[in-house]
């Protein structure tokens, strides 16, 4: 059975058109499945892991970049749980307005468009971060001012401007320089750090402030500014960031990787 | 193999990019490709090619396959294959590699030694 779950802010009046459009398309599709509404539920946790365990055949995130955080939470802890690889892919239906920058750039598109690539079932298994307790798809985002940066022991970056810093698996944004290619099936984590350089020094040369390197584990350091996780959850520091779980994802044909 | 500033850019795939503003510490053991733009102490080993920029500032042991150097490097360097050294390079360190071409205004002090092409790869 596919298993729907609704994040909280769809639960509102604003989006009933919008999920009643998605509705009919998945009925149409075949794709009628059991709902779960966030906003009633005390452990999110909980209820994907009796799913997985009951054999639901999707996991389908209705809602945000957010959503999608929770639920490849919810997945990846039910599998350490039971000691269980789990197969079960997970689906994605962006709704409304919110960032869905995931949903983007694994081609699927806003709404009953998403029920299409559902119904395709097109699934790659792509690398899961983690960071701290928490896990994550596409990336991990600070601040540089003050933050630390230890490279598996072997050596430490210090970063002497403003700017920011990505820990990339799979790129949401669109700005990275060509030379960056985060693979998000080859369990290398992209470190990409954009610092405010002289604007002379990046009107000559625009990759100028620019920093690249190719891990599979770091430290992060910072007491002041938390890491962003997949564009919308905060985790404090010192946080331990590695690649070394994966999971089933329906992706798109559009898809940026 | 790095004729000029603009030359890093034909560098296809690059592994490593060290900006500008940019501090390393450490051992750096890489595999590809690696540009230097930045602050670098401890040591920088490669089985790639190694691009050092004119504003550089390194306090390490290189080792790579191929190197264009600029900037400030103070420690010894290996190299396996040709070793290019630009004019805004100041060396202070001893050399070792199969190949050298040397830019008038480059400053290089320490022992220079060039060795037969190594087939084999830097143990890192």
């Amino acid at each position: 059975m596919h298993i729907y779950i609704y994040d909280d802010y769809v639960n509102t009046k604003k989006y009933d058109n919008a999920l009643a459009r998605i509705e009919t398309r998945i009925t149409d599709l075949g794709l009628n499945g059991k709902i779960i509404r966030l906003g009633l539920l005390k452990n999110i946790n909980e209820a994907v892991e009796n799913e997985i365990k009951r054999g639901a055949k999707t996991i389908v995130a209705v809602g945000s970049d957010r959503t999608v955080n929770k639920i490849i939470n919810a997945i990846i802890i039910a599998g350490i749980n039971n000691q269980m690889k789990i197969e079960t892919p997970l689906g994605i239906i962006p709704v409304g307005n919110e960032s869905n920058t995931i949903a983007e750039t694994l081609g699927v598109g806003q709404e009953e468009e998403a029920g299409d690539v559902l119904s395709a079932r097109r699934i790659e298994k792509l690398d899961i971060a983690q960071a701290g307790h928490s896990f994550f798809i596409s990336q991990a985002q600070i601040a540089s001012q003050g933050t630390t940066l230890e490279i598996e022991k072997d050596y430490s970056i210090e970063i002497m401007e403003p700017g920011e810093i990505d820990v990339i698996n799979l790129s949401i944004f669109s700005n990275l320089p060509e030379k960056a290619k985060p693979n998000p099936k080859d369990g290398i984590l992209e470190l990409y750090i954009k610092t405010k350089a002289g604007r002379k020094l990046t009107k000559l040369n625009p990759a100028a402030n620019q920093s690249l390197f190719s891990l599979k584990k770091l430290t992060i350091i910072n007491p002041k500014y938390p890491i962003i996780l997949d564009n919308s959850i905060a985790v404090s520091t010192p946080a331990e960031i590695s690649v070394n779980r994966s999971l089933n994802v329906i992706v798109g044909k559009e898809r940026r990787f | 193999m790095f004729k000029s500033q603009d030359e890093k850019e034909k560098i296809k795939e690059v592994e490593t990019i060290i900006g500008p503003s940019i501090k390393v510490k450490g051992n750096f053991n890489g595999q590809g490709n690696i540009v230097v733009e930045g602050i670098l102490e401890g040591s920088l080993k490669t089985n790639g090619d190694v691009f050092i920029g004119d504003k550089a500032k390194i306090a390490a042991i290189i080792e790579a396959r191929e190197a264009r150097i600029g900037g400030e490097i103070t420690g010894n360097i290996k190299i396996k294959k040709h070793m290019e050294v630009v004019a805004s390079a100041r060396i202070f360190g001893d050399v070792e590699c199969a190949s050298l071409s040397v830019e008038r205004g480059a400053v290089l002090n320490g022992k220079c030694t060039m060795l037969p092409e190594r087939k084999d790869e830097i143990k890192s």
